[in-house]
């Protein structure tokens, strides 16, 4: 007997193979539809207005478009928001600064998974499938934190295991971009690199 | 505490190290000998084959990353020295691949733990495989070899907190545990390992066969990705590459030629393969690729009462094979345990969740440990590994369906190391699947393990050891090169990396790789220069 099979309803495994096709190849399909239905589909470079405030950054968005930092600005607050700073400045700069990680880390993932994750995200941006796949509502403009966390907590509970992927992709590439920076490993409670290293080592020297 | 940086001297030196990104213009190159790859396997070879007085070019899709460039940083060093900006996974995107992408291949990311292939295994493969030249005796003086020339020994000092805690589950539970040998040379204890060892006392390829070989004279191209061996009627003529920009990413359009008198392939057990497929190599069985490998990894996290602080300190150290070769070599799937390093981005990205509940996990990592359990795969009939194809554009992709045989041994693995973690005093244990709170007690756990389902996505699954996909054997029906890493169809094509391994090996496979490396190389050179 499959091992599998030890869960209660072995219709759940079928099911979830099915849907889980079918999932796959609607989630082939979205990008294009997004395309044609006016979603932004470029990288948004430096101009992303939907960031309301007013202190500058240089930096280049290579992957993420003007929509999918929308989805960032209201998917971050329910994966990192409880180890966020409570003012309100300092966590828009440290929200945009996390969407800024999030973008370069996936620049380094080379085209295969971008490709896979562009799939994703039109999933999320494009209203229709928004509404019927991710059952949120409302634009992801208009989201609330607990609107996003109930998303998130439907597709880590899901029994369809590409909605239990989806999942794990959004909070990972969240998770490692916003822990993982030293300015949030405090956080954790991680010190850091041992001091006595940095001090004796070449590489942190300032001519290095 | 020497920090002597062999990469900067050399190229102070003059060195013959060209970085794609600089080429402005499509060249061909000519040697005795290509070698495209410079991991374990690909290091090895070009450093024996330079030392005996061939003429040698390494090409590395990586860049060049030495120790200016390694400052203890996870971030920077996942996107720069790991496949795929360490977002590499099976197709289903089941299991998370830690490979590198780098001078040094994987040896350069590396916790350092340096085992030899296990008899059961050897025997296994002459009794399966035809592989009688490979015999625990016969391998002996290849590994005494690599054991001095990479300075693996068992390690001296005391195991921190984090391996400790595998240790001391298994002394309670009368487990066997043992000291992991390790290849460094005044290793400072820091624990860095797998973001690039910052004071080179690692001896991986980065610091020992790569110089070994640009001392003799070998060139090494880097940021150059290996597109497509060319034919001409039954050799391979040239190898056609392409030129990455500065990125490492993006092709600049700049083609690279290399013609040689032999090609070695060794760019690992998906990228082998990778590369014979979209080349045509002649493959009258349709075996590349098949029987692909990953020691599929699932582990668990504990609670400690008191820190671990389980990002200091050598990563790997304690060791048990209580359950690796227990029940057979081919019986019921048997793994090693081990711990993993715990530093806050490679937590972050292990440990499933959001919000509050992450928060709460992570805000622990001082105090938490982490076994894992590496799965032995391929050494059952219902473990048949996966299988590399080819994507739209080319690249190469791993299908690994995790079969319910495996299933048995991750959920197995699972008990075991709950019970290890209570066993050494832990507070709590969770395992690292979607459905698993955090357990205060070994019979709470015990309870919800029997009930856990064991499902891809729920389980996380991880794999640090690509093997296979280019397997040996005396049957070319069955393999793609013999007992040598020599193409069973093609004279002048030979492989030497961890894809020839018929299985997975059942310890970290490094030593491994550089011993069979060494003895075919050896017997490369000499032939070559007859």
């Amino acid at each position: 007997m499959p091992e599998s099979s030890s869960k209660p309803d072995t219709m759940d495994r079928r099911s979830f193979l099915r849907t889980g096709m079918g999932g796959a190849l609607f989630l082939g399909t979205v990008s294009v539809t997004a395309g044609l239905s006016g979603c932004a589909t470029s990288p948004a470079g430096d101009g992303y207005t939907a960031l309301s405030d007013a202190r500058a950054s240089n930096y280049q968005f290579r992957f993420l478009t003007k929509d999918d930092i929308v989805l960032f600005e209201a998917l971050l607050p329910a994966i990192v928001g409880p180890s966020l700073t409570e003012d309100p400045e300092r966590r828009r700069i440290k929200i945009r600064e996390t969407i800024e990680r999030v973008d370069a880390g996936i620049h380094q993932f080379g085209p295969a998974n971008q490709k896979e994750l562009r799939g994703l995200f039109d999933l999320l941006n494009f209203g229709l499938t928004r509404v019927t796949v991710a059952r949120v509502w409302s634009s992801w403009e208009n989201a609330s934190t607990a609107d996003a966390d109930a998303f998130l907590k439907r597709w880590q509970t899901s029994s369809i295991g590409l909605f239990n992927n989806g999942y794990i992709a959004l909070t990972k590439v969240s998770n490692v971009a916003f822990y993982g920076h030293e300015d949030h490993w405090a956080a954790s409670g991680y010190p850091g690199p041992p001091q006595w290293a940095v001090d004796a080592l070449p590489q942190f020297k300032a001519s290095a | 505490m020497s920090i002597t940086d062999r990469i900067a001297r050399g190229l102070e030196s003059g060195w013959k190290v060209i970085d794609g990104a600089t080429l402005t213009a499509s060249q061909t190159h000519e040697a005795d000998v290509v070698v495209i790859g410079t991991g374990a396997g690909g290091g090895t070879t070009a450093e024996i084959l330079a030392k005996s007085g061939l003429s040698v070019i390494l090409v590395e899709e990586g860049r060049l990353y030495h120790q200016k460039d390694f400052k203890m940083n996870e971030l920077d060093a996942y996107a720069s020295l790991y496949q795929e900006g360490m977002s590499r996974v099976t197709r289903d995107g089941a299991i998370a691949i830690l490979q590198g992408r780098c001078v040094g291949g994987s040896t350069t990311v590396n916790w350092t733990s340096s085992f030899r292939t296990p008899e059961p295994t050897l025997n296994h493969w002459a009794s399966q495989f035809g592989l009688d030249g490979l015999t625990p005796d016969a391998m002996k003086p290849w590994f005494n070899g690599r054991e001095e020339r990479h300075t693996i020994s068992p390690w001296q000092v005391d195991p921190n907190p984090n391996n400790d805690v595998l240790r001391q589950g298994c002394e309670k539970l009368g487990w066997s545990w043992q000291i992991i040998p390790r290849n460094v040379k005044g290793c400072w204890n820091l624990g860095y390992c797998g973001v690039g060892c910052p004071t080179n006392a690692k001896q991986g390829a980065l610091t020992t066969t790569i110089p070994g070989a640009l001392d003799n004279n070998a060139t090494l191209f880097h940021g150059l990705r290996a597109d497509r061996l060319i034919m001409n009627q039954d050799r391979i003529d040239r190898l056609k590459a392409s030129a990455m920009s500065a990125d490492g990413v993006t092709p600049s359009g700049v083609e690279v030629e290399l013609k040689a008198k032999h090609f070695v392939v060794a760019a690992s057990a998906i990228g082998s393969p990778g590369l014979l497929l979209r080349s045509d190599i002649p493959d009258p069985y349709e075996r590349i690729g098949k029987r692909t490998f990953l020691h599929p990894v699932n582990a668990t996290v504990a609670e400690m009462p008191e820190a671990v602080d389980p990002y200091y300190g050598a990563p790997q150290s304690i060791y048990s094979d209580e359950f690796n070769f227990s029940r057979g070599v081919d019986g019921p799937a048997g793994y090693k345990l081990e711990v993993p390093p715990l530093h806050p981005a490679m937590s972050a990205g292990v440990v499933p969740g959001h919000g509050e509940q992450l928060k709460a996990d992570l805000t622990k990592l001082p105090r938490l440990n982490s076994v894992l359990a590496l799965l032995r795969d391929g050494f059952h009939p219902e473990s048949p590994g996966g299988t590399v194809s080819l994507r739209d554009d080319g690249s190469p992709v791993l299908d690994y369906p995790v079969t319910n045989y495996l299933w048995q041994g991750l959920r197995d693995a699972f008990y075991k190391m709950a019970e290890i973690q209570f066993a050494a005093g832990a507070k709590k244990v969770r395992l690292m699947h979607l459905d698993s709170p955090w357990f205060a007690t070994w019979g709470e756990a015990r309870k919800a393990i029997d009930e856990m389902p064991m499902e891809i996505h729920r389980t996380r699954l991880f794999t640090a050891h690509q093997m296979g996909g280019c397997g040996m054997g005396s049957n070319p029906r069955e393999s793609v090169v013999n007992g040598f890493g020599e193409h069973h169809q093609v004279a002048n094509l030979s492989i030497h990396d961890a894809s020839i391994f018929p299985t997975s090996i059942g310890a970290n496979p490094q030593l491994s790789v550089y011993a069979l490396s060494a003895r075919n190389s050896s017997r490369l050179a000499s032939k070559l220069l007859s």
